[in-house]
Formats: structure tokens, sequence, C-alpha cells
């Protein structure tokens, strides 16, 4: 956890493309309260930006009809949601308990130093970003890491070391 | 009456408020259940932690006090030393991360935590470590600065702005020990009551930009008074002081709760009203030109109403009900028609349906219980064929337009008897300073139909004279309060049942239907 | 020792396709389900002694019990599929390899408590398992499985997937349902409870996935077919996860009641060549570790844990041997809980940051006994004064390793330990 509070200004208004937009009313459709889009809403974000802007928050909020406190709250307080833009390659390394006890802080230490990169940052040629997260669920095949959302069990540096070279 | 329910609090049995939470039921007999983020105003949160108590043969047996109901036969522990010291465990992590701001933080000495660290804890501190260090003197608009250090996260001005005004600037971003209270990029506060959030914070994390600095809170002397802004006549406290060598001065007017009137808050615009106290006053009596004593400008006055043809007497919405009994019986005496005309101290449209009338005078519904005119058309009759006007207190200049004052000081002479430095005392012929009602005492019914007393708070070191006083120096037969009322309780149907000289605190309510009644 | 109760379709196939899934099985209890009353499957599940396998082990009909009776409001369905608790990694397999199943599940679930709408909470770091269970979800629709008329019955009943976004709080069921409702995960105060006031302030059940994953089992077999594994008390089976440094870790079905040692060495292979046994972590990060001679007598159940003061917890063992350094292994885990306190309350949110300072400072080579002290007395000031019981999750397992391994704070206070950089 860090400060998410400091948001980025695009300066641009943000609105949803068509095929966001459809999902936001489809999803309407499925909660008695239209407050409950707030994080389905930043997912939608997401999807279509890689992360959420200031503007982009404050169009949700008056889309939900709802304070833009609301949705920065939740907007700051769920970590999976990039408050800023990451790599075209973003690389979560699982850092709990069993990928603790199996080497995470090997593939961090590589990674940074491969990369140029710590956790949290975001490399000069917007190429790759690099995070440590908490448990990933996965913990009989750690150390686990994933990339854009994709999972890689068993890792370890060699197996890094390939996965790394497809994405040049 | 209300229900009451048997319990135990530290083994002896009491009688509390049945469906009250513990804080509530047990603080109304005295006993303190320490606690930041419960609010009556704003319900119980569960956050803060300071209020646990146990329950001996609870389950469970550790409750936050604000979210349990009394029930009968309950046995709360407050002084067994395993309550005591949860109390100073939770004192102790509220403070580590504290910083210790004391000697800059207007807080002090009407803060929470310095109070509950000096009768729950007075432990060493045990930081080793590098404390949570946030963002300090944010400006959050509407003259609110936060200190996120500061904050304990109670959520008392998140939970006001979204529950009582309904904007919703306020929020907790992040979580765990980065959660700190912000408002949203570009959307500061925007309310006209966000400075309440000054007060329900227990700590110094929201202070006023009016007020920082300025004055210590121990130095204050905390005076009970009604707000004069508008018809609404909320309760407030008037903080003041004199400083060595200098004079009595207000800092700050705070809501002093009334569950009748405005409850727990105040608007912005009424709390800064304290400033009309303060500043732009009429101090000095004025004749013609010159600077005048003060039994010169009054022997002035008195020698103008003898000697004028016709005089129009016209009296503030403003002025205490007492003050208006003065004034109709000396206009009566002196055979001048009375005139409460006002229409420009009303702002139509500005009034909200929370604390805030359209009414920017504090007593117009007294005119009514007195059959004083305040229309335009009795005005107009009024100074048809007068040369004199003599004004107490009520400011011609807000209700006519700059050519209409002109036209009508054209052919008649304006006496200000007046508090402060208003565009008509300018004009005035003679000008004589007032008490302003922070200085003086009466009773003032609100648009509601309240009535309510307030009492002298300021004492300046040069006291103006007051208003009904220098009625009877003019030759008004009322000489103080109590005869007034006397007179009042005689005079006025409504009133006379009602003891006004025993005034409660929350006011007496005058039905409207007695009030509309009188005024037909 | 490995049996297949809800993992019975796990190997096949495309099970998680909907006509493979029917070929072995899938939703057959249904006829059966509607043409009961909906107590009689609460009492059926009550006798089966089911417990909630979140980590509560609360028995699962008695809670469904506590809904009211005749409610004008709407009753709702929430099944927990948050997951996050450190060596916890069962119920992805369910959404995965069998969503049919949890599905089913959840038709007899709402079926029995009356509900017509049912959210499906995931953690979001689940991208590939939140795909697989939508298109088994469509699947279900298009099949006449969910939607107004269910499997042809006069019975309206709608799943919705609600994705979480990086918050091992909204594990905990207000949570859960203050993340559904749009807010921040910030666990409510209890009374009122869910089953009372839950969901829109509406009667709410809150299940883990396994446990509405194991109703098709119990609904087909019978409760006494389900009491037949397991223990009395601690009756069925669990997806144990085993983790940590064994030979082969792996998610494994048994049947509760088994010595925990005995399934380490023979189900997870044991110990790696050359290494001893220092302490296993029963059941997720947050119960307190047990010592090689304490998991002698340990057997996998609620009532065994318990008598050796840890818990059952989600079942996730994680095997500690002699390399582990255990004060690390504790900073490792006191990051953990900070990073997820919701920082809702006191306690909690500024004293796990303050136990994390504390425990970096000892590794750092600049800790006192002092500090160690006061490590375990924040332990006892923290747990149970707080909103929800992340923070006990935290102080139980830290001060299980404070007591039982002592010495290896001791000593990096006295310089006996390298002070490394701490991670």
């Amino acid at each position: 956890m860090s400060d998410r509070s400091q948001l980025i200004e695009t300066g641009k208004p943000f609105t949803f493309d068509a095929q966001r937009d459809a999902e936001f009313e489809r999803l309407v459709t499925r909660y008695p309260t239209r407050e409950s889009l707030i994080l389905p809403s930043l997912w939608l974000v997401q999807e279509q930006e890689g992360w959420i802007s200031a503007e982009a928050m404050a169009y949700i909020a008056d889309r939900i009809g709802t304070f833009a406190t609301m949705v920065y709250e939740a907007a700051t307080f769920y970590t999976m949601y990039n408050l800023q833009p990451k790599g075209k390659n973003h690389i979560c390394v699982c850092r709990t308990l069993s990928c603790y006890l199996l080497g995470k802080q090997e593939i961090v230490d590589y990674l940074k130093q491969e990369l140029g990169i710590k956790p949290g940052e975001v490399s000069a040629d917007g190429q790759y970003s690099l995070e440590e997260v908490e448990c990933l669920g996965h913990c009989g095949t750690a150390p686990v890491v994933q990339l854009n959302g994709e999972f890689y069990e068993d890792m370890n540096v060699a197996k890094l070391k390939e996965l790394l070279a497809t994405l040049k | 009456m209300a229900d009451k329910v048997k319990l135990f609090v530290n083994g002896q049995e009491v009688e509390v408020e049945a469906g009250k939470n513990l804080i509530d039921a047990i603080g109304a007999i005295g006993i303190e259940i320490p606690h930041l983020c419960y609010h009556p105003a704003l319900g119980a949160d569960g956050n803060c932690r300071m209020c646990l108590v146990g329950i001996e043969d609870g389950r469970p047996p550790l409750v936050p006090a604000c979210k349990t109901r009394v029930a009968e036969g309950m046995k709360v522990q407050l002084d067994a030393e395993k309550i005591k010291k949860i109390q100073r465990d939770i004192m102790e992590l509220e403070l580590i991360n504290h910083p210790i701001d004391c000697p800059i933080c207007d807080q002090a000495g009407e803060c929470k935590l310095q109070d509950y660290y000096m009768r729950y804890d007075g432990k060493p501190s045990r930081m080793t470590v590098k404390p949570v260090l946030k963002a300090k003197h944010m400006d959050f608009g509407c003259g609110v600065v936060h200190d996120q250090e500061r904050c304990v996260l109670c959520a008392r001005c998140v939970r006001f702005t979204r529950m009582i005004t309904k904007t919703g600037e306020l929020g907790i971003v992040n979580r765990t020990d980065y959660a700190r209270v912000n408002i949203f990029p570009g959307r500061p506060l925007n309310n006209r009551y966000a400075l309440n959030v000054v007060d329900l914070c227990p700590v110094g994390a929201m202070t006023s930009r009016d007020f920082r600095f300025k004055q210590r809170a121990w130095f204050l002397t905390n005076s009970p008074s009604i707000c004069h802004g508008c018809s609404k006549g909320c309760n407030i406290f008037i903080d003041h002081n004199r400083e060595k060598y200098k004079d009595d001065v207000i800092y700050r007017f705070r809501p002093r709760l009334n569950e009748k009137v405005n409850g727990y808050f105040i608007c912005d615009q009424g709390r800064m009203t304290y400033k009309l106290e303060n500043d732009n006053r009429l101090t000095t009596p004025r004749v013609g030109d010159r600077d005048a004593g003060f039994d010169e400008a009054v022997e002035s006055v008195r020698r103008a109403v003898s000697q004028a043809q016709k005089t129009v007497v016209l009296v503030s919405p403003n002025a205490s009900l007492e003050q208006m009994f003065a004034v109709q019986q000396f206009a009566t005496a002196i055979n001048a028609p009375l005139s409460g005309y006002s229409d420009g101290y009303i702002k139509q449209g500005d009034g909200d349906d929370f604390l805030i009338r359209d009414d920017k005078s504090a007593n117009r519904a007294s005119f009514a219980l007195l059959g004083i005119d305040a229309t335009k058309a009795g005005f107009a009759a009024a100074v048809g064929g007068a040369d004199l006007l003599l004004s107490f207190d009520n400011d011609l200049s807000r209700s006519l337009s700059e050519a209409e004052l002109g036209q009508l000081l054209a052919t008649v002479k304006l006496v200000m008897v007046t508090s402060s430095q208003t565009e008509c005392v300018a004009k005035a012929a003679v000008a004589v300073p007032v008490a302003s009602y922070s200085e003086d005492s009466g009773s003032i019914v609100n648009g509601e139909g309240r009535l309510q007393r307030y009492e002298v708070a300021v004492v300046k070191n040069q006291p103006a004279c007051d208003l009904l006083r220098i009625v009877h120096l003019l030759g008004g037969e009322v000489t103080n309060n109590q005869e007034a009322r006397v007179g009042l309780q005689a005079a006025v149907a409504v009133l006379k049942n009602i003891d006004l000289e025993q005034v409660p605190a929350e006011g007496i309510a005058l039905t409207e239907s007695e009030v509309a009644h009188v005024a037909a | 020792m490995q049996v297949q109760v809800l993992s019975t379709r796990f190997d096949i196939p495309d099970a998680n396709k909907i006509e493979v899934a029917k070929q072995h099985g899938a939703y057959a209890t249904l006829d059966k389900v509607f043409a009961m009353q909906p107590e009689e499957i609460i009492e059926l599940v009550k006798a089966s002694g089911l417990r909630g396998r979140g980590g509560a082990g609360f028995p699962t009909g008695l809670k469904w019990s506590f809904l009211p009776k005749n409610i004008d409001k709407p009753v709702y369905l929430a099944v927990n599929s948050d997951e996050s608790e450190p060596a916890t990694f069962k119920d992805r397999y369910i959404l995965v390899r069998d969503p049919h199943m949890l599905i089913e599940g959840i038709i007899i679930c709402c079926y029995a408590i009356k509900s017509h709408a049912a959210y499906i909470y995931i953690r979001g770091e689940y991208t590939t398992q939140v795909k697989v269970l939508q298109a088994a979800i469509d699947e279900a629709y298009a099949a006449g499985y969910l939607g107004d008329t269910v499997a042809g019955h006069d019975y309206k009943l709608d799943v919705t997937v609600h994705r979480g976004a990086g918050a091992y709080v909204c594990g905990e069921e207000t949570a859960l349902l203050e993340s559904i409702e749009g807010r921040k995960g910030q666990p409510r105060s209890k009374p009122p409870f869910p089953a009372v006031e839950g969901l829109y302030g509406c009667p709410t059940i809150i299940n883990n996935v396994q446990s509405i994953g194991s109703l098709p089992f119990i609904l087909t077999n019978g409760a006494d077919a389900y009491k037949a594994y397991g223990t009395e008390k601690s009756p069925g089976t669990h997806l144990f996860g085993i983790s940590g440094l064994v030979k082969k870790p792996g998610m494994y079905e048994l049947p509760l009641g088994l010595p925990i040692l005995e399934v380490i060495e023979k189900v997870a292979g044991g110990l790696r060549d050359g290494r001893t046994l220092k302490g296993v972590i029963p059941g997720g990060s947050s119960t307190p570790v047990l010592t090689p001679e304490e998991a002698q007598t340990v057997t996998l159940d609620y009532e065994s844990m318990a008598a050796h003061k840890t818990m059952f917890g989600s079942g996730g063992i994680v095997v500690l041997d002699d390399t582990v350094d255990m004060v690390k292994l504790v900073e490792n885990l006191i990051y953990f809980y900070h990073h997820e306190s919701c920082g809702q309350c006191t306690p909690c949110r500024e004293g796990l940051g303050w136990m994390l300072k504390i425990v970096k400072k000892i590794i750092r080579g600049e800790g006192t006994t002092a500090d160690i002290d006061l490590l375990t007395e924040l332990c006892d000031n923290i747990e149970m004064k707080t909103v929800c019981v992340l923070s006990a999750a935290c102080t139980m397992s830290t001060r299980s390793y404070l007591n039982k391994f002592r010495h290896e704070f001791e000593a990096y206070v006295t310089g006996g330990a390298p002070a490394q950089a701490a991670m």
C-alpha cells in the first residue's frame, strides 16, 4: 500500500466507448442500487484505458449519480485499480508466505536488475511495470507471477528469462 | 416522559432513559464514556474503539457503547481494570502517529485527545520508530483547513457532508494507515454549513481559517446567545475575550445545542456574523458634522423630536421584544406613527430546508405580536408630511434604493440610533451609538414562533448605552427590560400565561395560530 | 488418502462445459430439490454437519436457519470467492474445473433460503478464473438453469458475478457486502448480523464457494453419506492446500480427521531432502503455528486444532523447515496484514503498522528485548478490540511465533542472527 490519493488528470473529459457504455447499462439491471456499479465501472475504465484518471472517476460518479468522493474512495482503497499508466507488460510477483519461502525475492531482484525498475515503477520506454502483490491464491505452485493478468506458476529466474524473451 | 430502565454501572444501580445507546444514556446521568467517532447528530460509526465497555455476563463481553442499547439489568463495567487498560491501549494507538502539534494547534484546550490522555492514559510514549507522515494545512475550501496527520479518522466530517448537507465533498481514501481524509480534486467543500466540521472534529484536524492562531480556547469566555443572522434563531456560543490592555472582542461563534431549533449546527454565514459585532461599529456620537458627547447627542435628538412637526419612528426587526415594546410605547407617547418597514432585510429565495431563512432579521415575528405595521405602504403613509425620521437601528438603505432614500431625506431629517456604521448613518443628521445584541439582553421570537432569551455576553471597556435606556432618555416610560416584560405580559394576549422572566434554555413555542391571530 | 467428493469431475477434460458436466451428473439434483420444501433442505444440510469452509467453520445449515421467517424483503445469497488468505488455494479449482457444481449448489441454497438473487464475489486477481466462471453461468442461463424458470420450475434465480479489486479484507462477510454495494470493504459492526440485515439492508446468507459446492453431493447422496467422511464433529471432506517446503505441494481433497504429519509425508511427499521440520502452519497464515512436537498429535479437524490452540481455518497447510528464519517470516506476515487492513478502526490501522515497524527494527539489528515484549503486548492490546477479526488474524499468528520461537527474535536482539536487510 502507498498513498494513492494523488490522482492524475489527463486534462480531457472521459467517456465510455460504445462497448463499455453498453456493458454499463447491462450491469445497471443486475443490481438494485446504482452505487453498486462503482467497482464494476472502475474495471470498465481500466479495461478501456489501462488505468483510471481523475476525469474518469468524475465521469463514473456523474454517470452513476453519486459523489465523486465515493468513487475516489473505492479507487484508492482497492489496489488492483491502476491510478497511473502501467507498462505494456505489467508484471506482478506474489510476495507472501509460500512464494516468499520458495524464492520470490530472487525473482524480484532479477526483474529489478533486468528491467531497471523497482516495484511500483514503470520503465522509461513504457514497456514494463513491476509490482509486488500479496497472496495470489496459487501457493501450491509457488512462486507465482502474473503477467498482464495471466498466471505463471512454479516460476524461477530461468523460466522468467524465457518468459521475458517472448515479450521482446 | 420517556420510559426508564434500571441497569448497573460499576456495580451501582442507576436509572436511565430507555431506547438510548449507552454513551447517551449513561452520559445523561453524569458518567462519561469516552468516545471520538460517535456523535448524536451523526450516529454511531464504531471505528475509534474508545467507547468499549465491559458487559458482565454479556455476549459478547466487550461492546462499543455507541452501538449498544440500554437493557434492563445490564451490568456495565467502566472502572474495571481491564476496561481501563483498554482505554489506555486505544489512546496509545491513537497517539503513536499523532503529531505533537499542541503548541501550534488551535484545538489545544478543547481537544478530545488531550482530555482523554489526561483522564484515561497518562503514559509516556513507547514509539521508537518513525511515525506515519501525511499532508498538513490543506485548503479544503469554505475556510476549512485540514491536517491529515492530526486526523483520527473518526469520519465525523465525512458523515456530516454525506448525511447532513448531502453534498459529499469529503471522503477517506486509501486503506490501512495510509487512510486519510481528502476532497476530490477540483471539488472542494462547497456548501453553506461547511464550517460545522471544525466543531465536529474532536481534534485539530479541521480548523477554521478565520479563527486560526487568533486565540487560545482557554482564554475564551463562552457566553450563550442567539444568532441574529436570520429568523431561524440558531443557538450559539459567543466566544470572546478581553486581552490585557485591549477591549472585549468576539473571536468566533460556535453552535449551541437546541434540539428544538438548530440541533448541533449553524450555517457558515450566521457563524461569521460575529464580525458585525466587532467591526465597523458606531462608537462616537455625531451631531451634524462633528463628533459629540453622548449626552449632547441625546439632547439634540430630544430637541429635534420636540421641534418636529411630524416625527416618524422606525423600529428594526432585529430589536428585542422588550425594545420594541418600549419604542412602541414611546412612539405612542409622542404621537408618532410607528413602522417596522424592513423589506430589504428579506432575501427572497435564499432560505433552504435546513437552517437558513429568507428573512435575515431575528425578531420580525414580534411585529405581529405587538401589531407593528411593517408594510411599505404603511411606511409611505407614515413619512407623508413628516420632517423627522427617528430610526432605532433600522437600516433603511437596505430597503430603499439610493434614489428613494435620497428623495426621502431631502425633506425628512434622519436620526440614527444604531450600533453599526451603515450607509444610513453617513446620511443621518444625528447618529447615536447603541449597544449591539451581543452586549445586551432580551427576548426574540424566531420565524417558527419560538421565543428565546439571550443575555449579555460582551462587556466593552466603554459600554454603549442599550437601546431601551436611550428610548427612556428620550422620554419613553419603560426604564428597563423587567418593566418591559411586565408590560408585555399585560398587553399581549399570547404572552399572558408565559413567565418572560423564566424562559427555559430551549425557548418557548408560541403557537403559530396565536401569533398569526394577533397579527390579524 | 485422497478422495473424490467435491473433486469428482476435476480431472475430466472440459468439465467446465455444461454438456460434459451434465454427462457426469451436473444439475441432476434439481428435480428432487424442487420437490422438497425449503425447510427440508435446511434440515438436510444441518444433518450433514457441513461446516463453513471459508475458515470460520460455522455449521452451514444452522446459519441458514437464522434467517427471519415471513420477511417482506428479498433474501440474498453472496458466494464468497475472495480466497485471499495466504496458503489458501482451493476455491479456484471449483471455479475453473467444475463451475457447474457451484452453480448447482447455488440453486440448491437459494431455493432453501428463498432467495432469487445470488452474487458471486470473486477476487479481482482471478482473471482467468472469472472468465471460465462467467462462461459457465452464461451456459446455465442458456440451458434454462438460471433465469425466470429454473430447470423448468416456477422459480426465478439470477446470478451475478461481482469482481473484487485487490482487498483481502473483502473476504470478511460484511466487508464483502460493502464491496458489492459499491463502497470500500470496511467491515460492519455486528449486530445486526447479515442474516437479518445484510446486502442492501436485506436478509443475506454468505457462504464460501466450497461450502456451496458441497451441496450437490449432500443432496444426491444424503447426510449420512457426507458424514461417512471425516469425524463426528467435523464430517465431510475438504480441499486441502499443502504448500511451502514440501516435495509435492498442491491441492488435495481429503476427508477431515487425518493426522497432519502423515498427510504432509504421504500426500505431499514430505520435506525436501536433508531438511528437518521446524513448524507447520495448519490452516492458513492466520492460524497459530505448530511446533513439530505439537504437530505429532494434531489431526485435520476443527476439534483437534482447537485443542492445540490453533485453528482448522481454510485448511491451507504450510510446511516450514530448518531453513526458515521465523522472524523474517513474521515480518512477511505482518506486512501482509498491515497492507490489507481496511483502516477503519484505530487498533488495527495504527497497531499493525506499529508492529511492522517494530519487527523491521528487530531485523535491522536495532531491536531490544523491550521491543520483543512490546510486540507481544501489542498482540494482546489489539486483538478483539476491533470491528473485525483481521487484526486477530495478525495477532494470533504473530503471538504464536513469539511464544514458540522467541529465541529467534532474541538472537536478533543479541546479535546472534545475521542482521540482514529486511525485505
